[in-house]
């Protein structure tokens, strides 16, 4: 069976207790646009590392608290 | 939709107008005989009026298109919130037409899109000589493909921001 690597995000629990932040206050912290943070919330984007990063930062958490790298089987 | 899809939209609708138009146009001039197949000179006067008409009708709508969008979003702004300044108004309209790699990222692959299609038509241009056709025929052949990328530059733009994109 083939086997799938897929970037999962754990952006929306991490703007949930950032006090319900919203996708337009986490763009702008991380100079991105709020259609790329939906984007990346949704799978449907894999970011850059450097954005990555800098979304990590905006939460004070490290990278791999908000993303990870899963397999999927399809 | 964002403001990347909005204008995406309006160059496609521009496109779209500027290519009908040269089709009944020129069609209409072969049609009554004012133009020959083998009049180069004319053929080329016509595309390039038509490129011309293309570029400066593309910049005019689309800062206009700028100055509504900007508009909407003052007003959408006022009635959120009946307090906010014009400083916090630049600062939405800054934010929706925040350009980032993401948008880099549809550009690249969207225009590898149009260039694969200019080039095909390109290719085509240069059969329909082969195959003994008029020299406008290469002309309209190539300057309608070129066209056509160009719309499905856009078309492939929206697509995958609907869709969304991998880096792979």
């Amino acid at each position: 069976m083939a086997k799938k690597f897929q970037i999962t995000n754990n952006i929306r629990k991490f703007r949930f207790f950032a006090n319900e932040m919203t996708q337009q206050q986490l763009a702008e912290k991380v100079g991105a646009s709020r259609q790329t943070i939906v984007a990346i919330e949704a799978g449907k984007y894999s970011p850059s590392l450097e954005l990555a990063f800098r979304i990590a930062h905006a939460f004070g958490a490290k990278i791999e608290e908000v993303f990870s790298y899963e397999e999927k089987e399809y | 939709m964002s403001y990347q899809e909005k204008r995406t939209i309006v160059s496609i609708i521009i496109g779209v107008l500027i290519l009908a138009a040269y089709c009944i146009y020129s069609y209409g001039k072969y049609q009554s005989g004012d133009i020959a197949p083998d009049d180069m000179k004319t053929w080329s006067g016509i595309i390039l009026v038509f490129i011309a008409i293309g570029v400066i009708s593309g910049i005019v709508i689309q800062i206009i298109f700028h100055i509504l969008l900007s508009i909407g979003i003052a007003i959408q702004e006022k009635v959120k919130n009946d307090r906010c300044d014009d400083k916090e108004i630049a600062k939405t309209i800054d934010a929706e037409m925040v350009t980032d790699e993401m948008d880099k990222l549809i550009e690249l692959k969207s225009m590898r899109v149009g260039f694969i299609t200019a080039g095909i038509g390109f290719v085509s241009a240069l059969l329909t000589q082969i195959l003994n056709y008029s020299p406008a025929v290469m002309l309209n052949v190539m300057f309608i493909t070129f066209s056509a990328g160009s719309l499905l530059h856009g078309l492939t733009q929206i697509y995958f921001y609907k869709r969304g994109i991998t880096n792979g």
